[in-house]
């Protein structure tokens, strides 16, 4: 079944066309990548699919209602949510206190104790929840930033570079989880790094200038010379 | 510290104070006006200490409830106890009103827009006179009447004030934890984020807004018939000023706070009143130390230092305690975070 369909997306900010008449479709189950270069309009796709900014033209479609127009706070009750390329928790409250601002979302069927404390204990965070958020690592900020959506019970979670800043070992265990993810809800990830999409990806979305260039599996993608020339060609991936 | 018992202790102190202070009118009088001032003090801090919006027509709005209270009073005869609630519920709407266009905005904008706000009230106040009586006000404003028809005075106004007062700190230490009021924390710490946690930010500052329009309004009402003299300059935006300043010198965002900082602070143009030019600059000066010195005000200063001192011993405990090395490190107190002397 189709969880997320864009059809048609175009965004200008003044003079920059940021997206151009861009198509996405993603199935309930899927882990679908997006990369491209620094600027081609990775993030505004995400702020328009999370209602973070109204697109000048296009559809949007989530399990096949309409949702364009849609405050995020509704999203995140019909079950889509997102990060955020730069991590964003309530810094100035405890770990235990973040948890209960996503609880307060008050869903039925919302997590039990027993759950909630399941996944603190698999994003390791039992020993901080009475630590200040702010004062946590780069890592374990992310790790909250996961924790948050889980509890709110999403079906279809954006990850904005969810690897960014993060030390190689981390990049690992990060990948490692965000693969145990896959069990709980579809993933929607952008990442600049090919080794993430490589492991996580089912499908991969290529951007360029705001241009959907390439859509295909991980292993299609690397083989197709635009790509390759354009995009891992300027880039260290 | 026991937040409850400390409540209570306080409640009482309150309560008791009119009747110790009886034999002393000028004293009584004053204590009646910190009353006021705290019941406006706990409001504005609903807003500003826990939504994080600093609203500068806090006065304006008790300006329409009094305003109003004396002309529901005077002109359509009815009593103050029913005046107060209509009017309170008047000027939360029209305050919802007003501040539709600005509860989008946040941080300075909000501020800056409540200001304009303010400044139209204030003129507005000065030139349809028919209700305001102009620059002149309004005087021999009647005070409540009490039991049996005799008009409410002397210590047991005073003790009435106490008792509202008492209430209004009291309802506000119990919305901030609710879900409400943890609403309301989330958007203060970061309302992007609020949002995607499913939190309607707009309809929650809403609601916020009328309930902190509600304190402006009662504070409004009871001032009016309490010191028997409204004009413009009763509800302008120094008198915003003074109640603001009352919650970020004490401690915003906590509920000892605003009574440490307005025990402190609002008796002191009357104490002063011989020396008004020093009022002003005391006042000026207060504003530059809570800005730039104690930005989380006493209290939160004080749990800034108290957490501290045990992240320190907790240190030292580790070192000298090998076993104890992995003890969770103390949480500092941030300045403005519920946990920082709530009562509960
Ligand atoms: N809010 C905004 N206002 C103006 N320009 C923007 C805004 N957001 C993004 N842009 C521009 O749109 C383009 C795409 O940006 P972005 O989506 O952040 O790219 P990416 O995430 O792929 O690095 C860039 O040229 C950026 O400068
Ligand atoms: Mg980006």
């Amino acid at each position: 079944m189709s969880l997320l369909e864009v059809k048609g997306i175009s965004k200008h900010f003044g003079g920059v066309a940021a997206l151009r008449n861009v198509d996405v479709q993603m199935t309930s189950g899927e882990t679908l990548g997006m990369i491209g270069p620094n600027g081609s309009g990775k993030t505004t796709f995400v702020n328009i699919v999370t209602g973070h900014l109204v697109p000048d033209s296009g559809q949007l479609l989530f399990n096949e209602g309409s949702i364009a127009g849609t405050a995020p706070h509704r999203l995140a009750a019909l079950g889509l949510t997102r990060t955020y390329q730069a991590v964003r928790v309530f810094g100035g409250l405890s770990v235990g206190k973040n948890i209960e601002a996503a609880m307060l979302l008050g869903l039925p069927g919302a997590p039990e104790s027993a759950e909630r404390n399941e996944l603190v204990h698999w994003l390791r965070l039992d020993h901080r929840l009475a630590s200040l958020a702010g004062s946590l690592t780069l890592f374990e900020q992310r790790r909250l930033e996961l924790l948050m959506r889980l509890l709110q019970r999403p079906q279809l979670i954006m990850l904005d570079e969810p690897v960014g800043g993060l030390a190689v070992t981390e990049v690992r265990e990060m990948i490692a989880l965000l693969h145990e993810l896959k069990a709980r809800c579809s993933i929607f990830v952008i990442e600049h790094t090919m080794r993430v999409i490589r492991e996580l990806a089912d499908r991969v979305v290529v951007l360029m200038a705001g241009e959907k260039i390439a859509d295909g599996p991980p292993a299609d993608i690397l083989r197709d010379r635009r790509v390759v020339e354009q995009y891992l060609g300027t880039t260290h991936a | 510290m026991n937040g409850r018992r400390l409540a209570f202790a306080l409640a009482l102190a309150a309560l008791a104070a009119p009747f110790v202070l009886e034999g002393n009118r000028f004293l009584a009088f004053v204590f009646g006006i910190v009353m006021i001032n705290l019941l406006w003090a706990s409001g504005m801090n609903l807003l500003y200490g826990f939504v994080g919006l600093m609203p500068l027509m806090f006065a304006g709005i008790a300006g329409i409830a009094a305003y109003a209270m004396v002309a529901l009073t005077r002109e359509a005869g009815w009593s103050f106890w029913l005046a107060t609630p209509v009017a309170a519920v008047g000027a939360a709407l029209v305050g919802v009103l007003l501040g539709l266009p600005s509860l989008r905005l946040k941080g300075f904008y909000f501020t800056l827009c409540s200001l304009v706000i303010q400044t139209v009230l204030t003129l507005a106040f000065t030139f349809f006179p028919r209700f305001t009586n102009g620059d002149t006000g309004l005087n021999q404003i009647a005070p409540p009447d009490g039991w049996g028809g005799v008009p409410l005075a002397g210590v047991w106004f005073d003790a009435t004030l106490a008792l509202v007062a008492t209430l209004g700190v009291l309802l506000s230490a119990w919305i901030v934890q609710t879900r409400l009021g943890q609403r309301f924390i989330a958007i203060r710490e970061d309302d992007v984020l609020a949002e995607v946690m499913g939190i309607d930010v707009v309809r929650n500052r809403i609601i916020a807004f009328a309930i902190v329009s509600i304190y402006a309004a009662v504070g409004g009402c009871f001032y009016a018939s309490y010191v028997g003299f409204v004009s413009p300059r009763s509800f302008d935006v120094l008198t915003s000023l003074g109640i603001w300043l009352c919650v970020a010198f004490g401690g915003r965002g906590t509920i000892i706070g605003p009574i440490i900082g307005t025990v402190i602070l609002a008796p002191i143009p009357y104490l002063l009143q011989e020396l008004q030019a020093f009022k002003d600059v005391l006042s000026g000066v207060l504003i530059i130390v809570v800005t730039l010195v104690m930005p989380a005000g006493i209290y939160g200063e004080i749990m800034r230092r108290r957490a501290l001192r045990t992240a320190v011993a907790l240190r030292a405990q580790a070192a000298g305690d090998p076993a104890g090395a992995t003890a969770t490190p103390a949480v500092a107190a941030m300045p403005g975070t519920v946990d920082a002397g709530v009562a509960r």
